[in-house]
């Protein structure tokens, strides 16, 4: 029988492998595609809700979270090509020092 | 009974391709994960009888936002080399595992306090596109334009952050 609590369950899960991914991995592509996972949870959240209290109004704030995500996705992917492009490198911890590239 | 069975399956395939995520340290086989678990995903709001909503999970997330990934990253050709090395990665997985799992209890503990209701597949029109499509643009009107501006704000952001370097070339 499923119940309200094992769809929380998986969207819970979901979401803290978003944080897990954000806290211990050093590749920004990774970091945000685990920023992608924990939308996800939170969208699989309010469909749940949604279902459960019979109501449609957290479908259409889920497509607004959704259409967010796009949005971020294009400002995010350019930003990680202009970092690649000037270091050479996906990793965060060379990002701390954002000066110009050859000065560095 | 089967929507228990598809729904066990589905939840399995998306924390199985979040963890695979987690774990993967090629950025390739990480996107692979993270479009098995939103394909995953889709499949429990289908579930959830929200037609409309499996079906822009499908196209936006799946057909845009997974091929934008997956072309980028064979779009900048990236080396072993050129990858992080994350020593402490699976310390750090338990450091974060270890701060969650009491947010998770707390949530959960919550939750399942709630009146159980009936969450089956039912008839109607609960979740089709013609009921959204009324809904957001009576209702929800505000938000939807607002986020039409932000989503031309997004265009015109992505376009200048890509032209910048042409133009740094230029006044130098």
């Amino acid at each position: 029988m499923i119940s309200l609590t094992s769809y929380a369950f998986v969207s819970m899960i979901l979401f803290s492998i978003g944080v897990i991914g954000v806290i211990a991995r050093r590749n920004i592509f990774v970091i945000y595609m685990s920023i992608e996972l924990m939308l996800n949870g939170v969208n699989l959240f309010l469909v749940t809700f949604a279902r459960y209290h019979f109501n449609m109004d957290p479908q259409i704030v889920t497509i607004m979270v959704i259409s967010i995500a796009a949005a971020e996705a294009a400002i995010f992917l350019s930003v990680i090509i202009l970092l690649y492009r000037s270091k050479k490198s996906l990793d965060t911890d060379i990002f701390t020092t954002l000066t110009q590239g050859e000065k560095s | 009974m089967m929507s228990d069975l598809i729904f066990i399956a589905l939840s399995l395939f998306a924390i199985a391709g979040g963890v695979m995520m987690l774990v993967y340290k090629n950025p390739m086989y990480a996107a692979l994960g993270l479009l098995v678990s939103i394909l995953a995903v889709a499949g429990l709001f289908a579930l959830l009888n929200a037609t409309f909503l499996f079906m822009v999970q499908i196209i936006v997330y799946a057909g845009a936002i997974m091929t934008l990934i997956l072309f980028l990253l064979m779009f900048l050709n990236i080396k072993e080399e050129n990858l992080p090395k994350e020593p402490k990665k699976f310390m750090l997985i338990g450091i974060g595992a270890v701060i969650m799992i009491p947010f998770n209890v707390v949530i959960l503990k919550a939750v399942s306090n709630l009146p159980n209701a009936n969450m089956n597949i039912v008839e109607g029109t609960f979740g089709d596109i013609k009921p959204i499509g009324q809904l957001l643009y009576n209702d929800w009107i505000l938000a939807f334009e607002l986020v039409s501006i932000l989503l031309l704000v997004a265009l015109v952001g992505s376009i200048v952050l890509a032209k910048r370097k042409k133009m740094n070339k230029e006044n130098s």
